[in-house]
Formats: C-alpha cells, structure tokens, sequence
C-alpha cells in the first residue's frame, strides 16, 4: 500500500479548505468493500461445538476449536480451594462483580491473569453512556444502541442496559468515581455530556480523557480494601471445572508466581476475562491491553456456552498509524467528538467524522487503499488534524485532551502546529458469549459479563456503552450468583467436559495438537504447554535423583 | 557498542540489544524473554505496572520511570521493580467514613492515614512520580484537611511507586485517591441524575422494547 508523502500530504493540508465531505449515499457496500470483517478468507466455519457452521475469523476459529493443554494427571496433588464465587478477570466488570459478591455477604475468590487493574478498563478514555439529559431518555438510549448495531443486539440485555445506566452512575459515584461537571464550581451542576457517533443526543459521561484510569483506581481500591474479597494476581485461569451432568462447578487457575495449579471449587463462576484484540485479528495492530488473548471465551465455548455475532469486530477509527512503537494505540474519539476532522494526503475532508466507528473505519481504509492515504516510513495512514482543532477552541488540548497531549508527548509531536497520523486498530469484540440479563449463560452455574459476552452491541458498538455494560451487567451477575449461590461446593469435580470435547475434535478431524487458551501474545514468548511440560518433567528427574540415593 | 540504530543495554542484568526508537518493554519482549508480568496496557502508559529504576550512561542518578513509555539508550540499566514494599501499611476505610462526621474530616484523614502529617518534605514522591504529579504538596494538602488535594492526583496511575519512596510510609496516593474518593461519595450530586434516577425510580420512565424504530 502506498500512500502521499508524508511532506507532500502535510503542504496539502495547509492549504485545505476543510469543505464538508461528499455525502455517504451507500453504507453498506462501503462496509462490504473495506470493513475488515467482511473480507473473503478472512473466517471460517466452526466444526465443533455449540457454534457449529458459523462463521469466525481463523485464527480465533483455531483457539475456539483447540484442545485442554492440561490433564487429569496435572491436576493430581493440586492444591484445592473452596469458595461460594470464583470472579475471573479483574478489569471493570470482575471487580464490579466481585464487589457485590462481597456485599452480599459471600465468599468470593477473584482470580486475575495480570494484576488486579491491568485491563482494556484502565484504557478507556472518552467515556460512559447514560440518558440523564433533559432532552434524552432510556428510550432514546435503547433505539440508538440498537440502530447503531444494525438491529440484532439483544433487546432485552440493551434495555437492562439503558434503564440501568443512570444507576449504574449513581453507585460508581457511591464508590467514589468523579466526572465532569457542566459548571465545576457547583456541586449539584448537570453533568458534562458528550456525543457518541452514531447517536441522537449528547449521552457520553466522562472523568476528562481518562475515565478509564479514574473508574479502575476506584474500583482497584475498593475491591482492595474489601477484606471479603480474596485477589489473586497474576492466576491466569487455565480451564474450567465440571461435574458429570455438564455443569460447571469451579475452575482450574495457575499460578504463574508459583508454578502450580489450584483448583477452586465454586457453586458459580463468573468471567470477566475481556477481549481479543491481542490476537490481532486480521494482522491488524491493536489498542488492547497485553492480555486480551480471548481466554474466558475459549473455555466457555469448550464447556458448552453458545456465542454469537463472533465474526464482528470494531475496528476504531483512529488508531496511531505512525510512529511504529506506539502503532495501534488508541485516539480517543473524544478529539472527534470535539470536532477534530479526518484529512485524506490530498488535504480533503471524506466522511463524516461522526458517524459509526465501523463506517468511518471503512472509510478511512479506503482513502488508503485508494492512494490518498499519507505515508510516512513505510506506514499509511490519514491526518487526524488536531492543531486546526486547537487553532479552532484554544486551550482544549491542555484541558479536556489530557491523553492526546500526552500521546503527542510520547511521540514527539507538538500536536498544536502537526497532526497525528490515524488508521483503524482492532479496538472491540462486538459478540461473545450468550447471556440473559443477569450474565448467566447457557451453562448452568456459569456467567459471562464484560467484553466477552455478547448481544449487548450487536454488530458495531456505540462509544461509551461498553463501559456502562460491565458495570451493569458486572453487578447484576455478581448480586444474582451470590443469591444463588449454594454453600457447600459440588462433591464431584473434575474435567467431565473435556472427554466429549476430544472426542467432537477427533471425529471432526480437528488436530488435538493445537492448545489453547494461549494466555499472552505470541511476542511474550509465553508457552503454557513447554512450561507446564517442563514442570513435569523436573518433577520427574527430581524424582529419579531422589530415588538413586 | 553502538550499531547502525542499534544499542545495547542491560535489563534485570541481562544485557540486551535493541532497535533505537523502540521502548524498553517491546525491547526485552523482542529479546525473547518470556514476559507475564509488570506489563498490562503496553504503552499507553496509563496502567503503571511497567515500573523500573533506569540510570543513563555516564549518569549517576537513578530515576524511576515507566518501561512501556521510555525508549531504549545506549548503556541504559534498567531494573524492573516488585509490586509493593514488603511492609507496606494497607490504610483501611469505608466509602461512608465521612458520613455524618464531615466537620471532622480532618480527624478521620488523620486517623486512617496518621503518617500523613510526619511528611519529612524529602521529595522522594515527587522524584519517583513518572507522571510529574505534586505529590508531596498533595500529602500536605491533605494532612491539612484540603479537599482541593484531591486535583493534584487527577492523573494518579497507582503505579505505587511514590508509596515506594516515601521513608515515612505515607502512601500518597493511596491517601490522594482516599481523599477523591471520599470526597466525591460525598459531594457529588449532579441535578440532571437525580432527576432523571427519580423518575426511572417512579416508573415514570421506562422502555418499550417493541416501540418502533425509525
Ligand atoms: C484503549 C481503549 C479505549 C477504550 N475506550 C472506551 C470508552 O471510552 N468507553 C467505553 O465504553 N469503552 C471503551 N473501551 C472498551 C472498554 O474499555 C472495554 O470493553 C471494557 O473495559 C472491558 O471490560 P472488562 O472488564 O470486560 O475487561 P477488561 O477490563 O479487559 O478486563 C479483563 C481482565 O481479565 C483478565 N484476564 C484475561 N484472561 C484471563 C484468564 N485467562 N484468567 C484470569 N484473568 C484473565 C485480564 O488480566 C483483565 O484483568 C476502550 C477500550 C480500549 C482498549
Ligand atoms: S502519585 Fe504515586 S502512584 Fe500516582 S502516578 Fe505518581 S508515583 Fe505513581
Ligand atoms: S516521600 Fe513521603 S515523606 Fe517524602 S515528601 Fe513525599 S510524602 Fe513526604
Ligand atoms: S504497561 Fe501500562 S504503564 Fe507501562
């Protein structure tokens, strides 16, 4: 792909009149022509499981259909513990969930792959929907996260949603969370809201370009001050525990401080895993945290849950395209809230900036494939034309665009006098695994909240309604196991699914060879199947030594 | 020795090459060291669990800073650092400590953070701070009963590494987010919620999953 030199490009845009973009007269054979989900190739069909014949990109296909690197024998000597709620994943959703676990007065162990905070949560910046406008409803709220995910979300789950949200807002603030005001001098002034792409009214809540790392350290702090709630860092969760019926009744975690396996016994168990974008779908580059490797939903699929919409992924429209070691990181469509405007190598605006992140994504993939992209150092990509925003409301990239500043400082760009350069990066997973309204999926005793569930988004998520649905529907999972859950844990546990699950692979031609979940990206050099080899192996030589003497 | 845009440096004691541009974390990843810790959003710098000690060559200094933000140098040393002090004092309290005892704020930040006011004004938050955050002047705020500490640590990480620096245990920022979190708990009512909670409480407000979409 070739683009404008980047000289050339920057001498275009200076002498842009910035007139309207052409007018968008077909969306869909855009979407089809450019959207990375709709490329040939790109999927294939599932053989196995409860997805059978449904398409999903290959190289998550690979992991959906990919075997337990683990074994009864692994499980022998294991430590085991016992809990009336296993939390997984300590981002927004698992703390949320395990904090109202907690108030519930159950024993609740969170178990997280990172360390507790590490997450897409701590990440986000442009904000939280909720209807608390005068001019806005639930209703209004309802309608547009439907239209916006072109009509096959879940409407129950995305009314929950909307008549939840100022709720939701209400405890965040409870547990200390702040946002922006409209006037800061008073207290009870209306809150500052903001437009999300794709919706009728000004919905977006926020804690200036960082709502993320203000909502996270709450809620970090609260579940660390809650002397109920039991943290484990850096415990990936390696597989899911089941009983003879199929049910799922703990998890198995490892220990990656350690190097042991534990295994938690719980009447109910709720994922909170996230997303998937460090697998890099596509060889797209990435905004997600380092793990965001699509565990919780592997092992929800090898136990039986169903999914849905997995073949459709958000690809955010502005992510860094240069310079490369910040490649995929993320610009908050804030700037384009703001009024930033997309600027092709000729200098030309070419789509509304606000329209829904995945037209405006195609768009930008376009102008690129098309060559009026911008080139830079063998990167492509369109101007993001934050000085003409600055130039336009003085002051509000030291203000409200804390984070851009900061990006421009990390890039060495003075973002008043040049502009960023942007392409789409893999940002979101729009489907996931099937829940009701109280996260609970088609597996007894399992629950799915957060990124990793489905059916909220539909096929394209609005900006601001992933942080609302892991909070609301974090701590409607986490109220529902607790009043569910039963005290004494299944007398009965163990790897019952995963002999149907082998024997599907074998009779399916799928390799058995292949494990999964893979836990970290490829590049951090992390191979759950050698290191649990090796340890095996050193238990044994350890063994042989002793057994000479 | 420095190659064509190549330089060397020692991370955890191991010495490393790396391409120059690149930071210190995608370096020891591209290294081929197994990483499954101190990493979380990979750049953004925003997560605060890359926390390392770096001195530059010929520099006697050393200064805490974050790997995913700091680029590679010639000759750099870098150590990775452990989560937390080993005796790290947890300071313990309720979102509802300030309820009915908000004219004794002062009493109750004193009471849960009592180290607060033994500030010995060293600097060392102020130097560990990889976000360049008045630490020290937030800590006196607070030990002082000013709410408006709360702004000095907006932009607070938690990397935890001003809790690591400070001799006297204080845990600025964890005294930093008790204060914003207290004080928002407590004050923060905006009028347009309220509303709009009263009449979704009232049933004035709610969804009709059928109505039609235009
Ligand atoms: C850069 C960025 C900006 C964003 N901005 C916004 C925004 O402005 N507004 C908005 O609404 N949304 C935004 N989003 C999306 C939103 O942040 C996420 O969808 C949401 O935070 C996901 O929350 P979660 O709790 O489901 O998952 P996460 O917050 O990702 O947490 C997942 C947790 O699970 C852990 N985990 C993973 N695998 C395992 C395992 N095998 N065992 C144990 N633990 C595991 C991880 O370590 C992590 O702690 C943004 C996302 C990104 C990446
Ligand atoms: S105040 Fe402390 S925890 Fe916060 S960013 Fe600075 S050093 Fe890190
Ligand atoms: S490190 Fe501790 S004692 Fe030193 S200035 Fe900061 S808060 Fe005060
Ligand atoms: S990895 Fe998050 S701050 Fe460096």
């Amino acid at each position: 792909m070739a683009g404008i030199a980047y000289e050339q490009a920057l001498a275009n845009l200076r002498k842009s009149d910035y007139a309207s973009p052409p007018e968008l007269t077909d969306k869909q054979s855009l979407l089809k022509k450019y959207h990375p989900d709709y490329q040939e190739g790109s999927t294939q069909k599932l053989v196995v499981g409860a997805n059978k014949g449904d398409a999903c990109p290959t190289t998550l296909a690979k992991l959906l259909q990919s075997n337990a690197p683990i074994t009864d024998a692994d499980l022998a000597g294991a430590l085991v513990i016992n809990t009336e709620v296993l939390v997984v994943g300590a981002g927004g959703a698992g703390c949320a969930a395990a904090l109202e676990v907690s108030a519930a007065g159950r024993k609740v162990i969170l178990a997280t792959k990172l360390r507790i905070g590490d997450s897409n949560t701590v990440m986000a910046e442009g904000g939280i929907q909720a209807a608390v406008g005068e001019d806005d409803s639930p209703q209004t709220h309802y309608t547009d996260t439907l239209k916006a995910g072109h009509l096959c979300a879940d409407k129950k789950l995305v009314a929950q949603l909307a008549i939840s949200a100022p709720k939701t807002i209400r405890w965040l603030i409870e547990q200390g969370m702040s946002f922006d005001r409209e006037d800061t001098s008073s207290l009870s002034s209306k809150l500052l809201r903001k437009k999300p792409g794709g919706a009728t009214r000004a919905r977006i809540l926020s804690f200036k370009d960082y709502t993320g790392v203000e909502m996270m350290r709450v809620l970090r702090e609260a579940v660390e001050l809650d002397e109920r709630i039991i943290v484990w860092n850096r415990c990936p969760l390696v597989e899911l525990l089941s009983d003879e019926d199929g049910n799922c009744v703990g998890g198995v975690v490892y220990d990656l401080s350690t190097h042991r396996f534990m295994l938690v016994r719980a009447s109910k168990v709720i994922l909170a895993t996230g997303g998937t974008g460090r697998l890099h779908l596509n060889n797209f580059p990435t905004s997600n945290h380092y793990g965001a490797t699509a565990d919780g939903m592997v092992l929800a699929y090898r136990i039986g849950a169903k999914l849905r919409e997995i073949d459709s992924y958000q690809y955010h429209p502005t992510g860094v395209a240069w310079p490369s070691f910040r490649l995929g990181g993320l610009i908050s469509e804030a700037a384009r809230s703001a009024g930033a405007y997309l600027v092709n190598g000729e200098g030309k605006r070419f789509i509304d900036e606000l329209l829904p992140r995945d037209i405006v994504s195609s768009a930008i993939l376009r102008e690129c494939a098309e060559g009026r992209g911008v080139e830079r150092e063998g990167k492509v990509g369109v101007f993001l034309d934050v000085p003409d925003l600055e130039r336009r409301n003085p002051g509000i990239l030291k203000d409200r665009l804390v984070s851009l500043s900061h990006l421009g400082k990390q890039c060495d760009i003075d973002l008043t006098k040049e502009p960023v350069m942007v392409r789409p990066t893999l940002h979101y997973q729009n489907g996931g695994v099937v829940i009701d309204e109280n996260g609970m999926t088609t597996v007894p005793n399992l629950y799915c909240v957060g990124e990793m569930s489905g059916g909220i988004h539909g096929r394209n998520r609005m900006m601001g309604n992933a942080l609302q649905e892991i909070i609301t529907f974090g701590r409607r999972a986490g109220e529902h196991a607790a009043l569910t859950a039963n005290q004494y844990p299944a007398p009965k546990v163990g790897l019952f699914h995963l002999y149907n699950w082998q024997r599907e692979l074998i009779l399916s031609n799928v390799p058995t060879d292949v494990y999964g979940p893979i836990l970290f990206p490829e590049y951090g050099n992390f191979d759950f199947h050698k290191e649990i080899s090796l340890r095996t192996r050193t238990k044994h030589s350890v063994k042989s030594n002793n057994d000479s003497h | 020795m420095k190659e064509n845009n190549c330089v060397s440096l020692v991370v955890n004691g191991k010495q490393l090459k790396a391409d120059e541009g690149c930071s210190i974390l995608e370096a020891v990843m591209k290294s081929g060291e197994t990483v499954t810790d101190n990493i979380g959003c990979s750049g953004q710098g925003v997560c605060g669990s890359c926390r390392v000690l770096v001195r530059r060559q010929d520099e006697k200094k050393i200064i805490s800073t974050l790997a995913c933000e700091t680029k590679v140098e010639e000759g750099l040393q870098v150590s990775f650092l452990d989560h937390l002090p080993v005796n790290h004092r947890q300071h313990v309290y309720k979102t509802n400590d300030w309820e009915g005892k908000s004219w004794n704020i002062l009493q109750r930040i004193n009471e849960v953070f009592p180290e607060a006011k033994h500030c010995r004004h060293c600097g060392g938050c102020d130097n560990a701070c990889p976000k360049h955050l008045e630490v020290q002047k937030g800590v006196n705020m607070a030990a002082e009963g000013d709410l408006n500490a709360a702004a000095i640590f907006n932009e607070c990480i938690m990397c935890n590494l001003c809790t690591i620096a400070c001799p006297e245990m204080i845990s600025p920022n964890h005294l930093g987010t008790y204060v914003r979190r207290l004080t928002t708990a407590m004050t923060l009512r905006p009028s347009d919620l309220l509303r709009r909670l009263h009449q979704i409480d009232s049933g004035e407000m709610t969804i009709d999953l059928d109505a039609e979409i235009k």
